[in-house]
């Protein structure tokens, strides 16, 4: 009896410890309790859906994934449209501005290639793997998926090409370090763009339903496979390319009110820019590839909470003195909260309209605020007209004109406090048929055929009512001032102007702040390579941009 | 039957094995005479393990578990009764049957009793590296964090906190070794894992910590042990009578340091100046030119507000802690509970814990005992402290609060540069608990009929809760705007663990004994997290308790485990007493690594050798004891967390199409890695234990050098690839090092004595291989500059340009440069700045060179008196207050900043830049050394004495006063050199009191 007592007492641990033996190799083979892989979720048609949804979350982070470093900071300010609104030399002085440290320049890099390149390329790979050919019904339905991925990874090697120049090329998803990387050519770049959008060209939808509307469309890579056959030079391709996309049937540039404000005093340049009346469900026709906001919905903002123009290119009211030298304005919704950064000059403000002022549309009042009144219901001026202010610290960054593209329905997500951050829930348009004719515009004057070149202009300026120009007026300065008037604050015109090779002439001529002009040198045309990318990269040299 | 005297069972406790050696040589002899017994005690109780002999008839025994013994003795006798720890006692045989003998506690050391992991040992016969922490110089020290209790005191161990209530701080045993992998080191917590936080364990429940810190010592816990082994053995019931002991303090604590933040004079001078220095016109006459306009009114009105004051609170600290314990036939019994809040120096930063333990031991047979060591604790955290991240950039000026006494939003409201550090804190309640509770099951079987043979098994359970509740309330004075939101995160931790050990012991003859120790287990860590979160609600009248209620709700959650399986064996062979040997063999597996890199093995090997057990040394009397110690052996590390070695992807989210609903995204978000392995670490270390003039002077000298293969690494990519980095094994580091502990008894005369403790400790890092690469052709391995790694230069350096004074007016001056700008030195002498060429290794960012830790101690009487001074030296910080642009902050903003001064036309620094200088030429950092010397503690305390206290039934009292970090000699300028925090050190005063009845 006793010794059964033993028996049971010392066998009972040891068999409790056969019990983990005996699952041994099976516990320590690892299955990720809270985490998908690649190899699981491309496995299913459903799968490539959401890899293509974090693309195009990628592609909308090129405005709202930081505020100031980016898009709507550094793409406009320090040109010949804008300045800074602060006047810190880090962002004034081009010696300060672009460094191989500067954080904007390595946040365009890491954006490039930790996310667009990265999960572009996941797609292209895995879609092309054999043994997943069974889970497409076709070849048109596999390269619809690829013609989408290639697009984004031609849209992202275009913009590095006219930032940086020549950039590593990178098709294919790593599994092992790499660290010897080295530069193509500006031109090899581009010519790899080219043959993805191409493709994409090809296997691209014509439209896509309302439900799905911010996805690629063909319309889409023909208007940049036009930039890029500009940028390589060839320029009747470049006409061919944006012809599919003028002569498809599907666009035309609106000329009667709609959408979510026609009843409301107006006009239809207006109409493009107020919320809800991007996509093409709303009635525009003439919109292409749309970046999507969307209030109080997860995924709908991005990380900066939304659309951030109105943010960067409002002015500082908030800061304004009335004639008493007391507090002249508070915030208010119909103005949102601007910060001034990105100050328009005067040549945009004034300059271009000369020949206009009345008469372009895009300079009524609808679309230009050159007038503001006193918003704080404590000054002795609440409600009357700011009167115009000539010191530099008021006007370049608490109060000047701007473009009303910016204004918007401030979000109630991030309407939570006076401090709200000034962002909009507005859809954000990347490409639209009147930057397709004036593309073509520029193609046409490229071959020095400027009787085209004005008929497309003049396509854009008859929209607007203004006068027509002379085929003789016509040169790449005049397409310029004409991008500038339709497209202030949508095109990223640095890139425009690094891509035309005009950014140091023009920056120089026009910028308003003088230490800009005279600091901008030659070599600024293209940016500096990130010391992060070059230090990481030590098996090769990562050659840094000449003159950095 | 005489023999069984001397069949030693391991559970008697290791000093029988040199009462043995000393007896066994007088076995043989034949004796008659006639029996006596008693029982052996100290101050605290019966005395196991002290070796009874008697003179000249040589007969010897030692006492049992209870102090007891019985042995023969003859006419003449006298019997000796020595025991490592204490004086040698001899009481003549005078026809008493029974003798009850106290003995006196003495000066060695080498007699204690130290853990070595699965199991104890007499320091005597450790063959490791063991250090051993003095809980008794602690107990007058106001610990409400045991982790305090390492800093400074044990040689080769750094402990970092900064000294925010509740925290949990670092520490580090021998320098840091793997670059990415955690350095941490293993916590084994009475005989088993323990993964919680160290300030969930009750500073007075713990009777011993033991620290294992070469391979050889460590090597039994192989696949954690790289970063060293704290073993923590919590108090069991030592004394047949229960015994209740009170422990109870109070105090309250000041600011060691303030921040000098720009005077309100300085202040308007700075925004004068910088409006000079960029240009801009103002009239120094119109305040309202130069600061904004509440700042102004604030200025005309005379209304100034000292930042720092305006979030500080008074700090105090309180604890009590009661404890019950005792041991009688059959049960042994240590029941606790304690007290604790603590208010910090911020606004809000409060802390309350309350933990109880319970530590049963049954002796169901003869042979069979089982138990658990228990314990709760919840540490309460709630309230968010004020933000201090923004207190240093707060305008003099500024307005901080409303009429109704609530806080502004923004103390400038105009600029909204920074927040008031107070609005979070005012209108966001939290609940911020954090529950852990371990039990530790255990039964020890000694296995009938196989002498020397016992099994133990222990099971615990961890479980550890957080809940971390919050809600933001409407903010009254917005009426246009909802400003509410609300979360709930609730994480779960759960460990588990399983031993088997089964240990044998044996001697063979009079010169050869051994024990095996055998154990396989299996342990489980994982958590899992949920979190719910919830924007604008409707009302904010239920705080948390209805998500619902909110516009925009979204969930998260996560979830983690990792499995390990271990099988160890260790041997311990003596000869003649005093050659000693270990052999220690572990083999790990762990499911963090790759598939086919789950198992290791990590071997150990060390002797030892008690040169003072030898005949030509025994007779020198200066020496005491001398022991010389080698050890060479290997151990893993496995600090990373699960699932690295493969692929994953992560989720995101978009909406298409106007009014649409959320479309889930994903995307990989990490490289794999199917080569992914344990990192290991092989160390030698040789080491001297000595107690030399009747043990006046003791201690321990090591020397080590370890290597450490395959480290485990988060190695940055260059971008193009993908990814940021990538867990991988690469190259070697090594550590050498020397650590010395001394124990001297300076003056004892009387009543009187001074001793002194002193630690002193060296850790040599360097980098030996990165990647095996020389891409670059010049015959040297490449460096890694993107993650500071430089092969030949420790792990942690501070690698930027050299500062060169301030370019002045009339100085050539690169593009883009003004004077007033740094100047940074052109190392190549190319006339360029560059990055490859012009930056180097400045210093050591993070480990010191040497520190050293001395504490005296004064007693007179029941007086004693003791003071702890603590050093570091050679450390290079990063301290940004030269940085006018810390935070991307103009400085013709309205902010505030540390009062470096600033260049300017007028006053030339070459120290400090002017205040249009910022960092953007070249991303250089400042930096300032961060050596100091401190007193850290000090405690005076009175014992009272027993015969007074016997009258009214009190078995002891003591009362204390103590301080901490009193005094701090540095050149660092900010608040604490020990970390490189904004958070200020506090200097609390505690008075204390303990009884035991």
């Amino acid at each position: 009896m006793k010794g059964t007592t033993y028996v049971r007492i010392i066998f009972f641990p040891f068999l409790l410890s056969l019990l983990f033996l005996s699952c041994k190799k099976s516990l320590l083979d690892e299955t990720p309790l809270s985490s998908l892989s690649t190899d699981k979720v491309l496995s299913t048609k459903s799968g490539f859906e959401n890899y293509m949804t974090a693309l195009h979350q990628a592609a909308r982070d090129e405005m709202a994934q930081k505020d100031g470093s980016t898009y709507f900071y550094i793409m406009q300010a320090g040109t010949d449209v804008a300045a800074f609104g602060n006047s810190t030399i880090k962002n004034t002085d081009y010696h300060n501005l672009l460094t191989p440290s500067a954080s904007a320049v390595e946040w365009v890099w890491d954006w490039a290639y930790k996310k667009m390149l990265l999960r572009a390329n996941t797609i292209i790979v895995y879609a092309h793997k054999p043994e997943l050919s069974h889970i497409w019904s076709n070849d048109a339905d596999k390269n619809r998926i690829i013609a989408e991925a290639r697009f984004f990874r031609a849209y992202t090697y275009n913009m590095l090409a006219n930032l940086y120049g020549g950039v590593p090329i990178v098709d294919t998803i790593y599994s092992q370090p790499k660290t010897d990387f080295v530069r193509a050519t500006r031109e090899e770049v581009l010519d790899f763009a080219r043959r993805d959008l191409e493709f994409a060209s090809q296997w691209l939808p014509p439209t896509v339903d309302k439900s799905e509307e911010g996805r690629i469309v063909k319309a889409a890579a023909d208007h940049l496979l036009t930039e890029v056959y500009i940028s390589l030079g060839n320029y009747d391709k470049a006409i061919a390319s944006a012809n599919e996309v003028i002569n498809s049937g599907l666009y035309h540039l609106m000329t009667e009110r709609f959408g979510s404000e026609k009843d409301q005093p107006g006009d239809v340049f207006s109409d493009l820019f107020r919320d809800g009346n991007q996509n093409r469900s709303s009635g525009n026709m003439e919109s292409i590839y749309v970046w999507q906001f969307e209030d109080m919905t997860v995924g709908g903002q991005g990380e900066t909470n939304g659309n951030n123009r109105l943010r960067n290119w409002g002015p500082w009211y908030e800061r304004l003195k009335d004639p008493d030298g007391k507090s002249g304005m508070v915030v208010v919704d119909s103005l949102g909260r601007g910060v001034g950064q990105v100050r328009p000059t005067n040549y945009f403000l004034y300059d271009i309209w000369q020949l206009d002022w009345d008469k372009d549309m895009r300079n009524s009042a609808y679309n230009m605020r050159r007038v503001f009144y006193y918003t704080n219901p404590e000054s002795d001026y609440f409600g009357q007209m700011v009167e115009p202010k000539t010191s530099e610290i008021d006007t370049m960054q608490n109060i000047y004109p701007y473009p009303r593209k910016i204004e918007g329905n401030v979000g109630t997500l991030t309407h939570t406090s006076t401090s709200w951050a000034g962002r909009t829930y507005q859809d954000f348009m990347v490409y639209r048929l009147a930057e397709t004719y004036l593309l073509r515009a520029e193609a046409y004057l490229d071959k020095h055929d400027k009787i085209h070149a004005a008929a497309d202009i003049n396509v854009v300026r008859a929209r607007a009512h203004a006068d027509p120009v002379y085929p003789a007026d016509v040169d790449l300065d005049y397409l310029l001032d004409e991008r500038a008037r339709e497209l202030i604050t949508e095109e990223p015109r640095r890139r425009t102007l690094v891509r035309l090779g005009k950014l140091v002439e023009r920056t120089r001529k026009y910028n308003i702040r003088e230490i800009t002009r005279t600091s901008i040198e030659d070599y600024n045309r293209f940016w500096p390579v990130p010391q992060s990318a070059i230090d990481a990269n030590f098996s090769a040299v990562l050659e840094q941009t000449p003159g950095y | 039957m005489r023999m069984n005297t001397f069949v030693l069972s391991w559970q008697s406790g290791p000093l029988y094995w040199i009462v043995a050696m000393l007896c066994l040589t007088t076995a043989a002899h034949a004796q008659t005479g006639h029996p006596v017994s008693g029982t052996v005690q100290d101050e605290d109780g019966a005395l196991p393990g002290i070796s009874v002999l008697t003179m000249p008839s040589k007969q010897g025994t030692v006492t049992g578990a209870d102090g007891a013994f019985t042995l023969q003795v003859s006419q003449g006798d006298t019997l000796v009764f020595r025991g490592l720890g204490y004086d040698q006692q001899q009481i003549p045989v005078d026809g008493r049957r029974f003798y009850q003998v106290t003995l006196k506690k003495n000066l060695t050391r080498v007699g204690e009793v130290v853990v070595v992991g699965y199991g104890t040992q007499s320091k005597r016969n450790v063959t490791g590296s063991v250090s051993k922490v003095d809980m008794k110089a602690l107990e007058d020290m106001p610990n409400i964090n045991i982790s305090q209790a390492f800093r400074g005191r044990v040689a080769g161990v750094t402990f970092k906190d900064d000294g925010r209530p509740g925290q949990n701080g670092s520490i580090l045993v021998r320098g840091p070794r793997s670059l990415s992998g955690g350095n941490n080191p293993l916590i084994v917590l009475d005989g088993i894992y323990y993964n919680g936080s160290l300030s969930d364990i009750n500073p007075n429940d713990i009777a011993s910590i033991d620290i294992l810190k070469d391979a050889s010592a460590a090597a039994i816990y192989g696949s954690r042990a790289a970063n060293g082994v704290i073993l923590i053995t919590s108090k069991r019931g030592t004394t047949g009578k229960p015994r209740i002991n009170l422990t109870a303090f109070y105090g309250l604590a000041s600011r060691t340091k303030k921040a000098k933040l720009l005077s309100p004079e300085r202040y308007l001078q700075k925004s004068m100046d910088a409006r000079d220095q960029n240009g801009i016109d103002y009239d120094p006459a119109d305040p309202t030119t130069y600061l904004t306009l509440s700042e102004a009114k604030n200025y005309e009105e005379g209304k100034v507000v000292d930042p720092i004051a305006a979030v500080s609170q008074q700090a105090r600290i309180f604890s009590t802690d009661l404890s019950l314990s005792g041991n009688t036939d059959r049960t042994n019994y240590y029941l606790s509970g304690s007290w604790s809040e603590e208010n910090g120096l911020v606004v809000h930063d409060d802390f309350k814990k309350i933990s109880l333990r319970a530590n049963l031991e049954y002796k169901v047979a003869s042979w069979l005992k089982i138990g658990v060591n228990s314990m709760f604790t919840n540490r309460d955290q709630s309230g968010i402290p004020a933000n201090l991240n923004v207190v240093y950039r707060q305008s003099p000026y500024g307005t901080w609060f409303l009429d109704d006494g609530s806080p502004t939003q923004y103390t400038v409201t105009e600029d909204q540069a920074v927040v008031n550090p107070l609005y979070e804190s005012y209108y966001t309640t939290n609940l911020h608990l954090y529950d852990n509770l371990m039990a530790n099951f255990y039964t020890e079987i000694d296995i009938p009929h196989v002498k020397g043979l016992t099994f133990r098994v222990n099971y615990s359970n961890n479980y550890r809760w957080v809940r971390e509740y919050e809600y933001q309330r409407q903010d009254p004075h917005i009426t246009d705007a909802n400003t509410t939101s609300a979360s709930k995160r609730n994480w779960n931790g759960n460990d588990w663990a399983v031993e088997n050990i089964l240990k044998y012991n044996r001697r063979i003859t009079d010169n050869h004994a051994f024990d095996v120790t055998l154990m396989y287990g299996v342990n489980r860590t994982g958590y899992e997290t949920t979190t719910a979160s919830s924007q604008q609600l409707s009302s904010d009248a239920l705080g948390w308790n209805s998500l619902e209620l909110g516009a925009l709700m979204t969930n998260t959650s996560e979830a983690e485990e990792t499995f390990g399986v271990s099988a160890m064996a260790r041997l311990n062979y003596r000869f003649k007493e005093r050659y000693l040997l270990t052999l220690t063999a572990r083999r790990d597996g762990s499911s963090v690594f790759a598939q086919n890199h789950k198992y290791a093995t990590f071997p150990s090997v060390a002797l030892s050798w008690i040169a003072s057990e030898e005949s030509f040394i025994r007779s020198v009397p200066a020496v005491n004891f001398l022991k010389l110690r080698a050890s060479y052996g290997a151990v893993g590390n496995q600090a990373i967390s699960p699932y690295q070695s493969l692929s994953l992807a992560s989720i995101t989210h978009y909406v298409y199409g106007d009014g649409g609903a959320s479309s889930l995204g994903i995307y990989p978000s990490n490289m794999s890695n199917a080569d992914l392995k344990w990192e290991t670490t092989y160390t030698a270390n040789i080491g001297v234990d000595f107690e030399l003039l009747q043990s006046r002077i003791g201690g321990s000298i090591d020397v080590y050098h370890s290597d450490t293969k395959d480290l485990l690494v988060t190695r940055i990519l260059p971008s193009m690839t993908g990814y940021n980095s990538i867990w991988t094994n690469l190259g070697q580091t090594n550590n050498q090092g020397i650590e010395i502990a001394l124990h001297t008894v300076n003056v004892q005369a009387g009543r009187f004595r001074w001793s002194s403790d002193i630690v002193f400790s060296s850790n040599k890092n360097k980098i030996v291989h990165l990647y095996g690469s020389d891409t670059n052709g010049d015959g040297k391995e490449d460096d890694d500059v993107a993650n500071k790694w430089f092969i030949g230069h420790p792990m942690n350096v501070q690698y930027d340009y050299v500062f060169d004074g301030i370019y002045q007016e009339g100085d050539k001056l690169p593009d883009g440069y003004q004077p007033g700008f740094a100047r940074f030195k052109d190392l190549n002498g190319d006339g360029d700045l560059t990055a490859d060429k012009d930056r180097t290794i400045l210093g050591l960012s993070a480990e010191p060179d040497y520190s050293w830790g001395l504490t005296n101690t004064f007693t007179y009487g029941n007086f004693e008196l003791s003071v702890f001074v603590n050093a570091v030296h050679g450390i290079l910080g990063s301290y940004n207050a030269f940085d006018h642009f810390d935070h991307n902050l103009n400085p013709i903003r309205p902010v505030n900043m540390i009062d470096v001064g600033w260049w300017t036309k007028a006053n030339k620094s070459n120290t400090v830049p002017s205040l249009t200088y910022m960092r953007s030429f070249v991303g250089h950092s400042w930096y300032s050394d961060r050596s100091f010397v401190r007193i850290q503690d000090a405690s005076l305390s009175y014992r009272f004495s027993e015969p007074l206290l016997s009258k009214i039934g009190i078995a002891n009292l003591q009362v204390f006063v103590s301080g901490k970090n009193l005094a701090t000699f540095t050149n660092w300028l900010g608040t604490n050199p020990e970390v490189n925090s904004s958070y200020p050190l506090s200097r609390p005063i505690t008075l204390g009191v303990k009884v035991g009845f």
